[in-house]
């Protein structure tokens, strides 16, 4: 089918939206409510609006199918009115503080304002400070609903920066089927919220605030605990960078998604004062060493299967929230992050003799729900809080902007080796699938105890939100299954209560495409950008001399030196976690 | 010629026997006994029947979409969340008349195949709720609802939802969503409740008024019904009259009656109160237009229309009033009412009735006028649903008739 957008030709299927065709072909159509990622659109922010011969009035290109005959123009003296009045409208009702706002110079509303020239409130602003006092009492009248909450480790919102696009809203009930979003109050009062305008009370995984347009819900900005402690000549402050940031944080100072920076990564820490710079890298290795073990264990025992990775803290939370009856499932290892950490205030500590209380654990990390887990009570296995300071790229990124550092002009520099070698199983970890393969590298290699003839398995990979199979190994079919996003794995936990499917071994991201997608990320991402992290990271483990996770030398070291063996009392101490029951 | 208000204060409410005696369920008992469900929405169509509520959709196109669409559940809406201002007819048919209702919707419940129906009764309609769960209780133990209706093998029966008094829980997608637990805000058109409506299942919301003309059309064929009233827009309305007018209230006329004729004639409004003088005459509530002494000769119609005549109210305005007062009370109610979904309405309905208070204490700020124009343009163009562009109607005429009254500073 065919049909004509401003004047020209072009194909389409019918049941695209005008939208839909008009992105394909480059032509821009500007929209604050819809997202690739969460379609169809619900058109609440009719900034899409364009002129057809189907209809007298405007029409929002987000909602209306192509027809035959269509004929469109997205660029029109009313089109234009439409979206500057409906923008001019948005403006007044927003905070006005970009100056200093986390989305200054990233914000969706911001870069609209500026390309429709709106400069000045031409309504009288109904959020933000008073500036002349006979302003005061307009804006009294004119007062919003403003919630700002606090009261969790992960995410920060404040409804002044909300323009209700409802993005929030979805992604939380559609993608990650939580709802702990949704529209409170009506007309002008309605804003997004928690019901009753409690708290946050959700996994934190922090899918909001990668949809979200301006500043209305972030990740919890903990830069300023980082900047007391590298300031305390006391501390040391030892940095881990998480495997997906070295794809990521190039992202941030304007380089192509995927752009592989992990030497530039460590230089940008150092520089900013990070006494060691380890890798999280190590910490996934570690996992795979004590998680495939633990799945042999299980195999041997007959169960309980399936077993769970637990490496993502939102995933874990939504099992102990939603599903606790599958705790036993879960893995007891801990994530990657946690199990580093433990052993840098334990191991590394007394191996160097520092003071364990003197180091200050900082990492680097893809998630807001990182946050939360470094928060949980358990996880003080060295005798304090393991982990004392987790940013997020965004988070690391905004305070390396303010110290003015420029990461592509430093000296590259390398992990400090001590607990810095890593291997391509680990780097896995980025992605979703990644922990499975890892596993399987070390797993298969380890009950058949001959080396593996090809060490990728593709049949793990890829974009499908439940991808499964059955590998075959020494006459065991294990059954495995890679899982993204909360609403895929709900749908395995109920297939599994239903007894419709026998798994042995499940990987769950809470985040689309694991980690790479996380909720910490930089902005904007979309399907198409985290396939091109996805790339980077598949062919950085491709390119790298070990990549399997029990041929790392710091490994091999660990556990003759400390650990014993996987498994061992050491490492259960260390490395593995109980959960708890939250249901309500 | 009464059809709507037949039974109007000869029936006890309380008692479907005053009902069945004055004809009641005959045409129910004429559908079960000779009538397909096809021949049933045929005659409709023949009838020429228009939906009551306001956009005066065919009530036949609904009951034929939503017969042809094929499910196993399907569901037949009765809507009485009636909450225009100044609008009660549907609650005054409900506590006068509550079984033609019954009946309507049971007829044509079997037209489309539904099992379920609601009645769906605006939040604050106490007594309306009453009385309709009394004669809901009094049909089931005549079988008129309920498992094999009058002996046949049609069951159907029916649910009261109370709403909560939101204005835009009157519109169908908003009013389904709130059955379904959901926020009651408008859904996407396409696709239509009669595809996909309720659950997700063929849904017919037909408007109470809409519903008491069915048994009349079954009993005393469609014909005679579209010989009533205009040839494009048949039948009889409930009008409603308020404001300076003689005598005031509910008077059902033909489709087509001039507004003058309405006002001045003494079988219905008798003119004016003693010693007003006419200014203006808002038409079909606060969404309505307003006309003027020149166009008093418009006649009231379903259909396009210069003058839509909506839910059948005209407010008569006379010259001892003040339009600022007005202004302030239509823009605060859109304001109040709108649902906070789209930009256009959540802000424009606020920054409206924003400026009316401003005319209103004499302290408008420079380029409110123009600031005006642009909220009305956006409300009148770019809204997700019609809520904006009612929000704009009055405002819109009130500028163009008497622009210089209100930017002049008094």
């Amino acid at each position: 089918m065919q049909i004509k957008i401003n004047n020209k030709s072009y194909d389409c299927n019918p049941d695209e939206t005008i939208l839909s065709v008009c992105k394909k072909n480059g032509i821009r159509v500007p929209t604050l409510c819809t997202h690739p990622d969460l379609l169809p659109s619900e058109g609440a922010c009719r900034m899409c609006l364009v002129e057809t011969n189907q209809a007298k009035c405007l029409v929002s290109s987000c909602t209306t199918k192509v027809c035959e005959g269509l004929e469109v123009i997205t660029e029109s003296e009313k089109t234009n009115k439409a979206r500057t009045i409906n923008l001019e409208l948005l403006w007044a009702d927003h905070a006005g503080k970009c100056a200093k706002c986390k989305r200054n110079g990233n914000c969706e509303l911001q870069r609209l304002a500026k390309e429709f020239n709106i400069d000045e409130f031409r309504f009288v602003p109904r959020r933000g400070e008073p500036a002349l006092p006979d302003e005061i009492d307009l804006i009294k009248d004119n007062w919003s609903h403003v919630v700002v909450d606090e009261e969790n480790p992960s995410i920060s919102r404040d409804s002044e920066y909300c323009i209700e696009c409802r993005r929030c809203v979805k992604v939380c009930r559609d993608i990650q089927t939580v709802e702990a979003y949704g529209f409170n109050h009506r007309s002008s009062k309605s804003n997004v919220g928690t019901p009753y305008e409690k708290p946050l009370d959700c996994i934190f995984c922090g899918q909001c605030s990668m949809v979200c347009p301006t500043a209305a819900i972030t990740e919890k900005d903990d830069t300023e605990k980082l900047e007391q402690a590298l300031a305390d000549p006391k501390k040391m402050v030892i940095a881990q960078t998480a495997p997906s940031t070295r794809f990521t944080f190039s992202e941030e100072f304007g380089q192509n998604p995927g752009t592989f920076w992990e030497k530039q990564l460590v230089a940008t820490l150092k520089e900013l004062g990070c006494d060691k710079v380890f890798d999280t890298v190590l910490g996934a290795d570690l996992t795979i060493m004590e998680e495939a073990n633990e799945l042999i264990e299980r195999i041997k025992k007959g169960g309980p299967f399936p077993m769970f990775t637990s490496c993502c803290p939102s995933w874990v939370l939504y099992i102990e929230k939603y599903y606790p009856e599958f705790i036993p499932n879960l893995s007891t290892c801990k994530s990657p992050q946690q199990m580093l950490s433990s052993l840098i205030k334990t191991y590394y500590a007394e191996k160097e003799k520092f003071d364990p209380e003197n180091i200050v654990n900082l990492s680097i990390m893809p998630c807001t729900s990182k946050k939360y887990e470094a928060q949980r009570k358990e996880m003080d296995a060295s005798g304090q809080k393991d982990t004392d300071i987790v940013l997020t790229v965004r988070e690391l990124a905004r305070l390396v902007r303010e110290r003015k550092i420029l990461p592509s002009y430093l000296k590259e520099k390398k992990y400090d080796p001590a607990l810095g070698i890593s291997t391509g199983a680990g780097v896995l970890f980025a992605a979703s699938g990644g922990v499975m393969e890892a596993a399987l590298r070390t797993a298969v290699e380890r009950i058949t105890g001959q080396e593996l003839a090809k060490l990728d398995f593709e049949i793990v990979r890829g974009e499908a939100g439940i991808r499964c199979a059955g590998i075959d190994i020494d006459g065991l079919n294990l059954k495995v299954a890679v899982v993204h996003e909360i609403r895929n794995a709900k749908k395995i936990l109920e297939e599994i209560k239903q007894g419709k499917s026998e798994y042995h071994f499940v990987e769950v991201m809470a985040c689309p495409n694991g980690c790479i997608g996380g909720g910490g990320q930089p902005l904007p991402a979309d399907q198409e950008i985290r396939n091109a992290r996805i790339k980077g990271v598949l062919s950085r483990d491709k390119g790298m001399s070990l990549r399997k996770s029990h041929d790392n030398p710091v490994i091999k070291k660990l556990y003759k030196e400390f650990l014993e063996k996987p498994g061992s009392e050491k490492a259960e101490k260390l490395l593995h976690t109980k959960y708890t029951n939250r249901k309500k | 010629m009464q059809i709507l208000t037949k039974n109007w204060d000869k029936i006890d409410p309380f008692h479907i026997d005053t009902y069945a005696r004055s004809g009641g369920y005959e045409a129910l008992r004429k559908v079960i006994r000779e009538m397909t469900p096809e021949s049933v929405v045929k005659e409709i169509k023949i009838s020429g029947l228009q939906g009551r509520g306001g956009a005066g959709c065919p009530t036949a196109l609904k009951w034929e979409s939503a017969a042809k669409t094929k499910a196993q559940d399907k569901y037949f809406i009765c809507n009485l969340d009636e909450s225009e201002p100044g609008v009660y007819k549907d609650r005054t048919i409900a506590e006068k008349s509550p079984h033609q209702i019954i009946e309507g919707m049971i007829i044509g419940a079997y037209a489309i195949g539904a099992k379920k129906g609601f009645i769906y009764i605006n939040g604050h309609y106490e007594k309306s709720a009453e009385i309709l769960t009394v004669a809901i209780k009094q049909a089931l133990e005549k079988e008129f609802l309920g498992k094999g209706i009058m002996g046949s093998s049609f069951d159907f029966e029916i649910e009261i939802f109370r709403g909560s008094g939101a204005y835009i829980c009157g519109e169908e997608t908003a009013l389904i969503n709130t059955i379904e637990g959901k926020r009651g805000e408008p859904r996407l058109k396409p696709p239509y409740p009669v595809n996909s409506g309720l659950f997700g299942k063929p849904t017919v919301v037909n408007n109470t008024e809409t519903l008491v003309n069915i048994p009349f059309i079954i009993s005393r064929g469609a014909k005679i019904f579209s010989g009533i009233g205009m040839k494009n827009s048949p039948g009889t309305k409930l009008f409603l009259l308020e404001g300076a007018v003689k005598s005031k209230g509910i008077f059902e006329a033909p489709l087509g009656t001039s507004v003058q004729e309405l006002i001045y004639n003494s079988i219905y409004g008798g003119g004016l109160e003693e010693g007003k003088e006419f200014w203006f005459a808002q038409i079909g509530g606060a969404s309505g237009r307003l006309m003027t002494a020149g166009n008093l000769d418009q006649l009231l119609v379903y259909g396009p229309a210069e003058y839509p005549l909506g839910c059948g109210s005209i407010l008569v305005v006379d010259k001892s009033m003040d339009l600022k007062d007005f202004l302030v009370s239509w823009s605060g109610f859109f304001h109040r009412e709108s649902c906070g979904k789209c930009v256009p309405c959540r802000e424009g309905t606020f920054r409206l009735h924003e400026i009316a208070k401003r005319i209103r204490n004499n302290d408008l700020l420079p380029d409110d006028q123009e600031r005006l124009e642009d909220i009305l343009w956006t409300l009148g163009n770019t809204t997700f649903c019609p809520l904006g562009n009612f929000a704009a109607t009055a405002w819109k005429d009130a500028i163009r008739i008497f622009g210089d009254k209100i930017f002049k500073a008094a």
